[in-house]
């Protein structure tokens, strides 16, 4: 499989890190609107050729698959191009600044019989992916509810809210927590299924260049209701995934490797709390040490990309069914829409 | 002569934006949209503003008087403000009239800090977007503050470091930390173009920069709570206090010797990192313990703990890797010969001085404080 890049910037790495270590995968072109930026992402990763034009790029290099890792406002017209050109592309979330745009890539992509993947990499994460194994399995009962919430400072210098350049995110509804929605969408999805009612609070707690620091949502889905939600404000970091069965409950802190299952278990009742304690102690000091040991190597948190993208390009390779398809891709980003503030605030 | 100087709001810029003025040249500053003003040390006048959607006049253009832009101290008889110009290399869409009639371009702007990211797209999109401007206009002259980071310094031989010294280079230079890559490319971008518009570029190489509130280094060695491990503590440290550093930069933009030439810039054969530790604990009143650790011995440590332990690790902390270890604190001669033969160039402050100007009472701000040109 060929594949090439667009946007050379902090998540490529991660696309490339991973690329790079996929059998039969040939990473073929880098493409950024900076030379100096395209030429040393390509010397960084062994890549034999970089462009400043991408549609040079496709046109030249003919990839199979097309990363678009640029700021989300220019996707559309990127991955739109790399559909036509007849290359399957996965798109860094958020994949379209807009709902109809994506209606149109998906559009394009079913007329050009290509995929369009979007990057829900958190959904790939161990944690939810040993949630999801215990419910297929039985064990954890239906799943009855679903919270999410990510505390994040983004108000650091040279971020979402540096007051030097206007981060392009903020042009769209909700400023930079859309670029959250996703994560939380792709997640609620993964545990309650497409939404039918969605209810969301936006609001903001220190001045700042950003229109929101604070979101939360109820939703209700078809197999249940999700309970999401953005803190800028809130510390430490960090990104819980709570998920509520009818047997058990689950708890995981994606940021890390944390995960702990509360469910029933043999001996006195009244001794559970008890028992459940020690478990969940032993629990979370394993996963402390492997915290910090997955530190030292490897994808870190973005563990679900390079599964995501593992699995997206066996996928590709063999026909089996894809681990985000265009049902998903169109019904999280429905929820995504439906979170939206009405209004742009400037 | 005009200059304009980008980054001119940070340490070294503020400084050498004081010495052009020093030196009887006229200077545009270049700073960030949301810089402050306050204490640069040099009067500013409201200049040109340089947003992402194009340029804007943000008012007159002139010496510094009525409707001084946050004007930092008093403008003495005979000196002219600075005109300033705001906007971020980043996202500056047309930065072609900040060069309106400027005779040179002295490049500062980088990023010091923030993600590996953020310090490459600042020093390396940013200064082709710049550059890229510049080709636009008729000004043909450049001075580029570039780095001793972009020295490979375990690849040195014979121990003398100078500007023969081996570059990083791929893949090495891959394992490297945000700032040493960033430097590089910015380097190299800028060399490219230079040679591709046929400008004449001067390349500046620092070592430490120091001064009032940036006194502490990397090479001290490594901090235990308020104590110090002091690895090799007679190891002598490629200085330059910012103000005579600045004085280099001054220099290279109007001395035509410069031209084409590239730099180190240290102000001497540098102190010793027991004797710098110890004044800068004399002058900031920081209590602790020196412990003095033998480099040899604490850098075969570091290379046996990372060859049983470290090794397939992909991300360590700084100081157990041991090719950044030796970039920190391996023991070199440092030279400035080229800048003292070719320029005739001499520290205008001596270290005393330099420990005056840096742990002494604040000098007003004002350009008659200045380090006077050599």
């Amino acid at each position: 499989m060929k594949a090439a890049l667009i946007g050379a910037g902090q998540i490529a790495r991660q696309h490339l890190a991973c690329l790079q270590r996929l059998p039969g995968v040939e990473v073929a072109a880098v493409c950024d609107l900076s030379p100096g930026t395209a030429e040393a992402a390509a010397e960084r990763h062994g890549i034999r050729s970089w462009f400043t034009d991408h549609r040079s790029m496709l046109r030249e290099i003919r990839p199979d698959v097309v990363h678009v890792t640029t700021p989300p406002t220019s996707h559309f017209r990127l991955a739109l191009d790399s559909l036509e050109a007849g290359a399957h592309v996965v798109v860094e979330k958020p994949a379209t600044a807009t709902f109809a745009e994506l209606d149109a890539l998906l559009r394009a992509a079913r007329e050009k019989g290509r995929a369009l993947i979007e990057d829900h990499n958190y959904v790939f994460n161990r944690a939810p992916q040993e949630i999801v194994r215990r419910i297929d399995s039985g064990e954890f009962g239906a799943v009855t509810h679903v919270e999410v919430l990510i505390c994040l400072d983004i108000f650091g210098p040279g971020g979402f809210a540096d007051p030097n350049v206007p981060h392009p995110v903020l042009s769209m509804p909700g400023g930079a927590i859309a670029d959250f929605l996703p994560h939380l969408a792709s997640l609620a999805h993964l545990f309650v299924g497409p939404h039918r009612r969605a209810h969301a609070v936006w609001a903001k707690r220190r001045p700042s260049v950003l229109p929101y620091d604070e979101f939360r949502a109820v939703v209700e889905g078809e197999r249940g209701t999700a309970a999401l939600g953005f803190s800028a404000c809130s510390q430490p970091d960090a990104f819980w995934l709570r998920v509520y069965g009818e047997r058990m409950h689950a708890s995981a802190n994606l940021f890390e490797t944390r995960l702990t299952f509360d469910g029933p278990r043999p001996g006195p009742k009244p001794l559970r709390p008890f028992f459940g304690g020690l478990e969940e102690g032993r629990a979370i000091r394993r996963a402390a040490l492997a915290t910090l040991l997955r530190k030292f190597k490897g994808p870190g948190a973005y563990e679900g990309l390079w599964e995501l993208l593992a699995r997206t390009y066996r996928a590709l390779a063999d026909g089996s069914p894809l681990p985000v398809t265009a049902e998903h891709v169109l019904e999280v980003n429905r929820l995504a829409e439906a979170l939206k503030p009405a209004e742009v605030r400037p | 002569m005009r200059a304009l100087v980008t980054g001119a709001g940070g340490f070294l810029g503020r400084h050498v934006v004081a010495a052009l003025l020093a030196r009887g040249h006229r200077v545009r500053a270049m700073v960030r949209p949301a810089a402050r003003l306050e204490g640069l040390g040099w009067p500013a006048s409201p200049g040109l503003s340089v947003g992402p959607g194009g340029p804007g006049v943000e008012g007159s253009v002139g010496p510094g008087g009525p409707g001084v832009e946050g004007s930092a101290g008093p403008g003495g008889p005979g000196v002219e403000g600075v005109e300033v110009v705001r906007a971020d290399l980043r996202a500056a869409r047309d930065l072609a009239p900040a060069f309106e009639g400027v005779d040179v371009l002295v490049h500062l702007a980088a990023a010091v800090s923030g993600g590996e990211d953020l310090q490459f797209a600042a020093a390396v999109a940013g200064t082709e977007r710049l550059l890229g401007a510049m080709a636009t206009t008729p000004c043909r002259r450049l001075v580029l503050a570039s780095s001793f980071a972009v020295y490979d310094v375990g690849a040195i031989r014979g121990g003398v470091h100078d500007e023969s010294a081996p570059l990083h280079r791929a893949p090495e230079l891959y394992g490297r930390d945000g700032y040493t890559i960033a430097k590089l490319w910015q380097e190299r971008v800028t060399r490219r173009l230079a040679e591709q518009h046929g400008w004449d570029l001067t390349v500046l190489r620092p070592g430490f920069i120091w001064g009032r509130d940036h006194a502490y280094l990397s090479a001290l060695g490594q901090r235990l709570g308020r104590h110090h491990l002091v690895i090799g503590p007679l190891t002598r440290l490629p200085l330059t206090h910012v103000e005579n550093c600045a004085d280099v930069f001054a220099q290279a933009a109007e001395d035509p010797r410069a031209r084409g030439q590239t730099f180190n810039v240290v102000d001497g054969r540098g102190e010793r990192i027991w004797t710098f530790l110890g004044d800068y604990q004399r002058g900031t009143g920081e209590r602790g313990l020196r412990i003095p650790v033998p480099y040899r011995p604490a850098l075969w440590a570091i290379r046996l703990a990372y060859a049983t332990v470290f090794r397939r690790a992909t991300k360590v902390p700084t100081v157990l890797i041991p090719n950044r270890f030796e970039s920190r604190l391996r023991p070199l001669r440092f030279e400035n010969r080229r800048l003292r033969e070719v320029l005739g160039w001499k520290p205008p402050l001596d270290y005393r001085q330099c420990l005056a100007r840096t742990y002494g009472p604040p000098r007003p701000a004002a350009v008659e404080g200045l380090a006077q040109p050599s």
